[in-house]
């Protein structure tokens, strides 16, 4: 059996972000970076797929820069057999359209019977790369998986769905899911499987050998959503209060629209 | 008339080849029997060398146990052990130079000092010995048997031990009485053996022939008795007369506290921490067979307390039982690798590393260290955590070098506006202020940081920080047995300090202070280091900080890794009292301190089994009826707000870091 | 210009979806034509035309089978622009589609400007505008950000649709939590009660106004400490770390333990006595007011509005 998992590394949330100086994406000052949350829970599934299934190989790829590298090891230190790293000092401006067609690229020669990706990533958020690298490898996909269970091809697994609800999805290998925060709990690599992964082999590619594909959209502007300006205080007679605050949640947040 | 006696009289001198004979057989029992094995089992653990400096390990293990320093450190039982220790050694001594006399100086050189003057005082204090070493066994027995104090656990060695201990001593008078009855009821020198005389008063109108009958065979029972008692001590609690002068011989001789760095640098180390016996010491095997059980270390435990699944000393009888269960294998054997599930993890997280089993222990048993290793395994080998938010906050400081998960690039931005200097900045200062994470990203805490630079200024001391390029001192991670993070996390401090020349640095957290003091020599760093209460009190003594005093009352909590793992106890006091304040000590403060629940990692962690320790600690603070409780510790101040929040009896008791005390008389 | 909105059954009950749509056309100027796979019985009251396939024989939950039918009505349409929610089901299908089309996609849409999306990027704490490059995209919209279309009266056209295809994918039904585990992580309003609230009894307050905004409650950790509630509601880095759309800290001052588990909250309103309280740092609205006299009044005014 062979498994791909797709990580992909993010700026931590916590970060101060700051605006680059073309205005399309965040600069990299201030950063601490991170495996994207959702793809540690892919990771962990894999790593427990690879644990039931004797003899399988697990492949983990990620694009972009150089320090990308860290994600793969991190993901390697879990237990990964070996990576692939696709270089590309400008993924960020690529569409998830052509960043599946890059994936998809790599793998179609590959034939892996089970793929793995986050539900999405933690800064773009987009939430497609996973579904259409599928459909680009004309592979069935479930996303958004909090439960999962293999045997021989045959695959159930749990959606997550709003307000608590689950789905029960069956679907047979090969096939690639989307992996949603609580799918497995990621481990704590161990100190030794750290040292090994130091060692396992990590194969380079240019981002140029992989890429075909034009881009479907573009990022136009990026910039900050005015809020939290110092907060606003608010003082006085409560029926006011009530008032003002029911006008400000009516305008500045959705949660009042519904229902 | 000389006062003297006969030595064997009545038994004569053709007991003394049969008596040396069965010395010898007990001696040799006692070590090739009894110790020979266990040090073969002492061998199972790894090899660590304790050879340096053998004449202070020497003079420190004869002058602890002779004047049994460690033992009367605790009123009551220890004074007790402590009496019966010395009537026991002055009764042995007195053996030894009759027998000195009798088979070494009499019979090659012809000469006897058992007389006169000097064998008057001999014979009284003996006497007195004997009767003082019986008086504390009956103490021994009231507490063992009758008080039966909480958590003191008894089996067969103690009333073998006891009764045998009695005998001895009591048939030893008896001897004596019986002599004196025979041959000195005439002589002034009956008055100075006054117990002896009482037993001969009672035994006096027997007659000669049936005293000198019942002599002998009360003589060879003490004989007997006493190479039963000699060849008892290796296999029963008694074998702590001979393994704790030898575990103090070998103990750890500092930094106090000071945990080994693991060498991740060697690639062919491929097991980490401890899982099973074997993964320990030898030292640490030595340590757990050494141990007495006498619970001091139990009844001070911050953890056993409040009730959680952990007691020093239970853990030491676990190792001791594991490591005597398959005594003949070398390697890991089927029952020593459930070591870990033996102590269990529950007890292996719920230490504090707060060393108040350590610092009592009169064995000087290390209990800190192998729990360290535990979690060592666990964290290294496993991935294991004692809970899931202590996983995410490791993971956290992973990422941005503080368990919060705030952005790293932050760290610095508390002292923004009091125009505080990066290094990166300006290198033109006195002291660096190492923050640490609390007081660089914890509003309350930073509150402290805020008036440690001020008390700096009004000192003139020029103060900058790194900011940015600070790291967690990787203190917490490491107690959790973190040692590659706490590793990584060394380097990259270490590295700062030396990018900009760093020579002398100030912390007010005493587990970076620690950290950084102590434990960052093993990678290269020897500067200046210091708490911000020494640093102060130092100021202050040069007359560089001026207070001003007005008059407060306060109870002052001594931060286990200020007080227990440095020593320092005065300098805070100093200050609070120059600052004008009264303290009103709590019951258990100084080395008695009772830690805050924070150390060991503690502070990242849930405490979800038994009483809160920081709900503990603070009510202690409360019935000093002060209202205040001063501490200089950010974990401290920050365990007892949440214990004081949680309490609702914030109006009642302030808890406040000493450095805001200090800064609001300047 | 014409949009394609695609609604969406759950459980049998129709979802927002197509009155979100429908308020997003209208935005945009865009012609509405809408698709549900439903129940012809139930269906959304929107304008236009709708595709209709029956629930019953395609499924609340078959994504291929989904995708041929949308492939017919976008064959049948040529819309420039499909809709739909940003939610599991949307989510799902969406990229499907824009693949089978090659057309742009843009996931959760909050804002329109200019042509282009405005989504949320890093935790919300940046914005992204985006355009397609293509003839055709796809959008998926943010829930609750378009408000509901209004329609006084049902569709006036149901234009059925079906299809033969069959799926690889197998539906095989719902599953609640049978534990009751608090999903606060997933929850949009978290209403979270500190000590300020008093005491046990201040909770049902905190409660109620939970309640009103369907959201949940949750708790600082004296409160759980208190044993007021239960420990899997407590916020906090030894609790759970929550970013809902609305966090609503009553009487919470925010020690550094609690702040780190919700900062990332979309909006943050506190209510507390004391307006330097540290969670005003991270609070875009700090109310300053006794919990008693104001969260009363608060639900008394979202119930009645």
């Amino acid at each position: 059996m062979k498994i791909l998992v797709c990580v992909k590394q993010v700026p931590d949330m916590a970060s101060k972000f700051t605006i680059n100086a073309d205005g399309n994406w965040y600069g990299e000052q201030g950063l601490a970076w991170r495996m994207n949350e959702y793809d540690e829970f892919a990771v962990e599934q894999a790593v427990r797929l690879w644990e039931q299934e004797v003899g399988a190989e697990l492949v983990v790829i990620s694009i972009g820069p150089a320090r990308c590298r860290e994600a793969i090891k991190k993901a390697l230190a879990m237990g990964a057999d070996r990576g692939v790293h696709v270089e590309d000092e400008n993924c960020f401006k690529k569409d998830p359209y052509q960043i599946a067609g890059i994936l998809a690229e790599y793998a179609k020669g590959e034939h892996f019977d089970l793929i793995f990706t986050g539900m999405q990533s933690q800064d773009r958020g987009s939430g497609q790369v996973g579904v259409l690298l599928a459909g680009m490898l004309g592979l069935d996909v479930v996303t958004t998986i909090i439960g999962f269970a293999y045997q021989d091809g045959k695959i159930r697994v749990k959606r997550e769905l709003e307000g608590g609800l689950k789905a029960v999805v069956e679907v047979s290998s090969p096939a690639l899911l989307t992996c949603q925060l609580g799918l497995a709990q990621p481990r704590y690599p161990t100190l030794p499987n750290i040292m090994k992964a130091k060692k396992k082999e990590l194969t380079l590619i240019s981002v140029d050998d992989l890429q075909q594909l034009p881009s479907l959209s573009q990022t136009a502007l990026v910039e900050f959503p005015q809020r939290r300006k110092g907060g606003l205080v608010l003082e006085g007679d409560v029926n006011d209060l009530a008032d003002e605050l029911v006008a400000i949640l009516k305008e500045k947040t959705t949660v009042l629209a519904r229902k | 008339m000389e006062y003297s006696r006969e030595i064997y009289w009545n038994v004569g001198q053709q007991v003394v080849l049969p008596m040396y004979i069965l010395s010898g057989v007990s001696i040799v029992l006692m070590i090739w029997w009894g110790f020979w094995r266990r040090i073969k089992i002492y061998r199972n653990g790894k090899p660590l060398s304790r050879w340096d400096k053998v004449a202070k390990r020497l003079g420190d293990a004869l002058f602890s146990t002779l004047f049994q320093t460690r033992v009367i450190r605790s009123w009551g039982a220890g004074t007790a052990h402590g009496l019966f220790f010395f009537s026991f050694m002055t009764l042995l001594s007195g053996t030894f130079l009759v027998l000195l006399q009798e088979d070494v100086v009499a019979p090659f050189f012809n000469g006897r000092f058992l007389v006169g003057k000097f064998y008057q005082w001999f014979s009284l204090s003996l006497d007195i010995s004997g009767l003082v070493a019986i008086l504390m066994l009956f103490g021994f027995v009231w507490r063992r048997y009758v008080i039966r104090p909480e958590g003191l656990t008894s089996n067969q060695d103690n009333w073998i031990g006891l009764s045998l201990l009695l005998l001895i001593l009591v048939t030893g008078f008896v001897l004596e009485g019986v002599r004196i009855a025979a041959t000195e009821m005439d002589k002034d020198l009956r008055f100075w053996s006054p117990v002896g005389l009482a037993v001969a008063a009672s035994v006096d109108d027997l007659g000669e022939k049936a005293l000198r009958n019942v002599h002998m065979v009360i003589w060879w029972t003490h004989l007997v008795l006493v190479m039963g008692f000699i060849a008892f001590i290796p296999f029963s609690r008694l074998r702590h007369l001979i393994l704790i002068p030898v575990n103090v011989f070998f103990r750890d001789i500092g930094p106090t506290g000071k945990l080994v760095s693991l060498d991740l640098t060697d690639e062919s180390i491929e097991t980490f921490g401890a899982e099973s016996l074997s993964d320990l010491s030898w030292k640490d095997i030595l340590d757990s067979d050494a141990c007495v059980s006498c619970k001091r270390c139990q009844d001070r435990c911050p953890a056993y307390a409040t009730e959680k699944p952990l007691s020093p000393m239970q853990l030491m009888n676990q190792l001791q039982a594991l490591a005597f269960a398959a005594p003949n294998k070398g390697s890991k054997t089927e029952s020593d690798t459930g070591m870990i599930e033996a102590v269990s993890r529950d007890a292996i997280w719920a230490c504090t590393t707060c060393r108040a089993c350590e610092s009592t222990c009169p064995a000087t048993i290390a209990h800190v260290g192998k729990i360290v290793e535990m979690r060592r395994h666990l964290v290294l080998m496993e991935g294991a955590f004692p809970g899931p938010e202590v996983m995410a906050a490791v993971n956290q400081v992973e990422i941005n070098g503080n368990p919060f998960g705030l952005g790293y690039a932050d760290r610095g931005g508390w002292a923004k506006e009091l125009g505080v200097p990066t290094l990166s900045e300006s290198t033109n200062v006195d002291v660096m202020y190492f923050a640490g994470c609390y007081a660089s990203y914890d509003k309350r805490n930073i509150q402290v940081a805020r008036n440690l630079i001020k008390l700096c200024r009004a000192a003139g001391v020029r103060v900058g920080i790194l900011g940015s390029e600070e790291k967690c001192c990787g203190e917490p991670v490491r107690k959790l047995g973190n040692e590659y993070l706490y590793q990584t996390l060394a380097e990259e401090n270490i590295s700062a300090f030396k990018r900009y020349g760093v020579k002398h640095i100030v912390t007010n957290c005493p587990h970076c202070f620690n950290t950084l003091s102590k434990e960052y020599r093993d990678f290269g760093l020897h500067i200046t280091v210091e708490h911000a209460t020494t640093f102060f009190a130092g100021l202050l003594a040069e007359g560089k900080l001026q207070l001003k005093q007005q008059a407060f009352e306060c109870t002052y909590h001594d931060s286990c890794y200020l007080g227990r793992h440095n020593g320092i106890y005065m300098a805070p006091r100093a200050l609070l009292n120059a600052a004008g304040g009264t303290i009103v000590e709590m019951e258990k403060n100084g080395m008695e301190g009772v830690c805050c629940g924070g150390g060991g990692g503690r502070i990242l962690a849930e405490e979800t089994l038994g009483e809160r320790m920081n709900t503990r600690r603070v009510n202690m603070a409360m019935h000093t009826g002060a209202p205040l409780l001063a501490s200089s510790c950010p974990f401290c101040l920050t365990m007892f707000e949440d214990a004081a929040r949680a309490q609702d009896i914030e109006e009642n008791i302030i808890p406040k870091d000493m450095l805001e005390i200090l800064a609001e008389r300047l | 210009m014409k949009a394609l909105i695609v609604g969406e059954t759950r459980q049998g009950e129709l979802l927002n979806a197509s009155q979100e749509g429908a308020a997003f056309a209208e935005i945009i100027g865009a012609e509405p034509v809408h698709f549900l796979v439903g129940d012809k019985e139930n269906l959304p009251w929107v304008r236009g035309p709708i595709y209709l396939a029956d629930v019953s024989k395609y499924g609340e939950y078959s994504p291929n089978v989904h995708l041929s039918l949308l492939l017919e009505v976008v064959r049948r349409e040529a819309p420039e622009v499909i809709v739909f929610s940003h939610s599991s089901y949307g989510w799902d299908l969406a990229p499907r589609l824009s693949l089978q089309l090659k057309a742009g996609q843009i996931s959760e849409v909050v804002d329109v400007r200019d042509g282009a999306f405005v989504v949320p990027a890093c935790n919300a704490k940046l914005r992204r505008t985006i355009r397609p490059l293509g003839d055709i995209s796809v959008v998926t919209l943010q829930a609750g950000a378009f408000g509901p279309f209004q329609a006084s009266e049902g569709t006036t056209t149901v234009i059925d649709v079906g299809t033969d295809n069959t799926d690889t994918i197998t539906f095989s039904g719902y599953e609640k939590d049978a534990t009751g585990d608090v999903a606060l992580d997933k929850a949009e309003v978290i209403v979270s009660a500190g000590r300020g609230v008093g005491e046990a009894d201040g909770l049902t307050l905190i409660k109620a106004l939970a309640a009103v905004f369907h959201g949940e409650y949750g708790a600082s950790r004296p409160i759980v400490d208190a044993g007021w509630t239960q420990p899997n509601r407590q916020i906090g880095v030894t609790g759970q770390v929550v970013s809902p759309k609305l966090y609503m800290a009553c009487g919470i001052s925010g020690a550094i333990q609690h702040l780190m588990g919700m900062k990332n909250s979309d909006f943050v309103v506190a209510i507390n006595t004391d307006k330097d309280a540290p969670i005003s740092d991270v609070a875009d609205v700090m109310v300053v007011a006794d919990l008693k006299q104001f969260v009363p009044v608060l639900i008394e005014k979202i119930q009645g509005r």
